[in-house]
């Protein structure tokens, strides 16, 4: 229980990784958007991912 | 509900108010006993469609847009059987059909991961405390225009906004109802998160987005908006007969969800959703003798 009080206030960055990140690589892949700087689709998607969580874990929201 | 409870805000007599206090429950009564094959047989049917989605879609029977578009009207239809049970309305406690009574309150919201003791929990307060800006959960969908009313359910999304159930089971934490309910919750909302990930990274990331996330999201938003904010907006009434209205949506009544007569679910809430719209039709007369809010109009 303390293990999952800690973890809670970092649910949108966990979120952002363990969920958005192969979601924003599979959208790309089946939209056949190239990933930038050499980089490949889950590699994109866990920066964009990870930081829209921290963007929503300290702003407060999502959009 | 006694003599007492069942005050008019129209100004009546007391022999008045008596005649129609035994007018109405006899009128109710006969509504609310048999039970809602309509509704269990929803819950069923709307489940296994969604869950059937998902092979159907996975193995390109169905294309993921169509899978999509079926899953959030799920999402949407799936609160509303477990509402009744929220309301023992299959079966009170105790009797031989409360098993069935609980689990159509666990199973059929399983799309829009709410979980059965919380809804009940903040529900039941909900009843208590319509309208009340302190005291009921629902209060915050409160807003000017639907529109807005939309918006802000979007806004309660967001990390940064309190989760008005989660509050309320703060406020009761000594309540062993309460604490039960909040565990649940707890562990529907991991597994919930935790079979979204699982799902992600083994391949199926879009399966999970468009059959449950945005499904989910989708279907809140609509829920909200029609079980909560239209049928009591603008929510500046309290009391019994004052603190809900009818409606007529331009849309149907279909379309919301047959909340146009919420009044006869705030009045009765043993009534089975499908056989609200009998009930009024024949409670009307005492509802206008009560002066209760009947707003016929399309707002």
């Amino acid at each position: 229980m303390e293990l999952l009080k800690a973890i809670y206030p970092w649910g949108p960055l966990l979120f952002g990784l363990g969920f958005l990140a192969p979601v924003i690589a599979a959208l790309m892949t089946n939209l056949g958007v190239q990933a930038p700087l050499g980089l490949t689709e889950i590699q994109t998607g866990l920066i964009v991912g990870g930081t829209w969580g921290l963007v929503a874990k300290f702003g407060g929201r999502w959009i | 509900m006694s003599v007492a409870e069942a005050q008019s805000p129209a100004e009546v007599d007391k022999d008045q108010e008596r005649r129609l206090y035994r007018e109405e429950m006899a009128i109710a009564k006969k509504y609310i006993g048999p039970f809602p094959v309509v509704m269990a047989l929803w819950c069923f049917s709307n489940l296994l469609c969604w869950l059937a989605l998902w092979p159907l879609v996975i193995f390109d029977v169905i294309p993921l847009w169509a899978g999509f578009l079926i899953a959030t009207a799920n999402v949407a239809l799936c609160y509303l059987p477990s509402h009744e049970a929220q309301h023992s309305n299959y079966a009170n406690p105790g009797t031989p059909l409360r098993w069935l009574n609980e689990l159509i309150g666990y199973v059929s919201t399983i799309p829009l991961v709410l979980p059965f003791k919380i809804a009940r929990y903040t529900h039941m307060l909900h009843h208590k405390h319509t309208n009340d800006p302190k005291l009921d959960p629902d209060y915050e969908v409160i807003a000017p225009t639907w529109q807005q009313a939309m918006l802000k359910t979007v806004r309660r999304m967001q990390p940064g906004f309190p989760n008005s159930y989660g509050v309320v089971l703060s406020e009761n934490a000594d309540d062993p109802a309460a604490k039960r309910a909040g565990l649940e919750g707890m562990v529907q909302s991991l597994a919930y998160w935790g079979i979204l990930c699982t799902l992600a990274w083994s391949g199926y990331a879009l399966e999970a987005a468009f059959l449950w996330w945005v499904p989910r999201m989708l279907g809140t938003i609509y829920i909200s908006l029609f079980l909560s904010w239209w049928p009591h907006h603008p929510m500046d009434e309290m009391g019994r007969y004052r603190n809900t209205r009818s409606f007529t949506h331009k849309l149907g009544n279909i379309v919301a969800f047959g909340m146009e007569d919420h009044i006869i679910h705030h009045l009765h809430p043993g009534m089975p959703l499908n056989r609200n719209k009998a009930a009024f039709r024949e409670l009307r007369p005492i509802l206008e003798a009560r002066g209760c809010r009947l707003e016929d109009h399309h707002g």
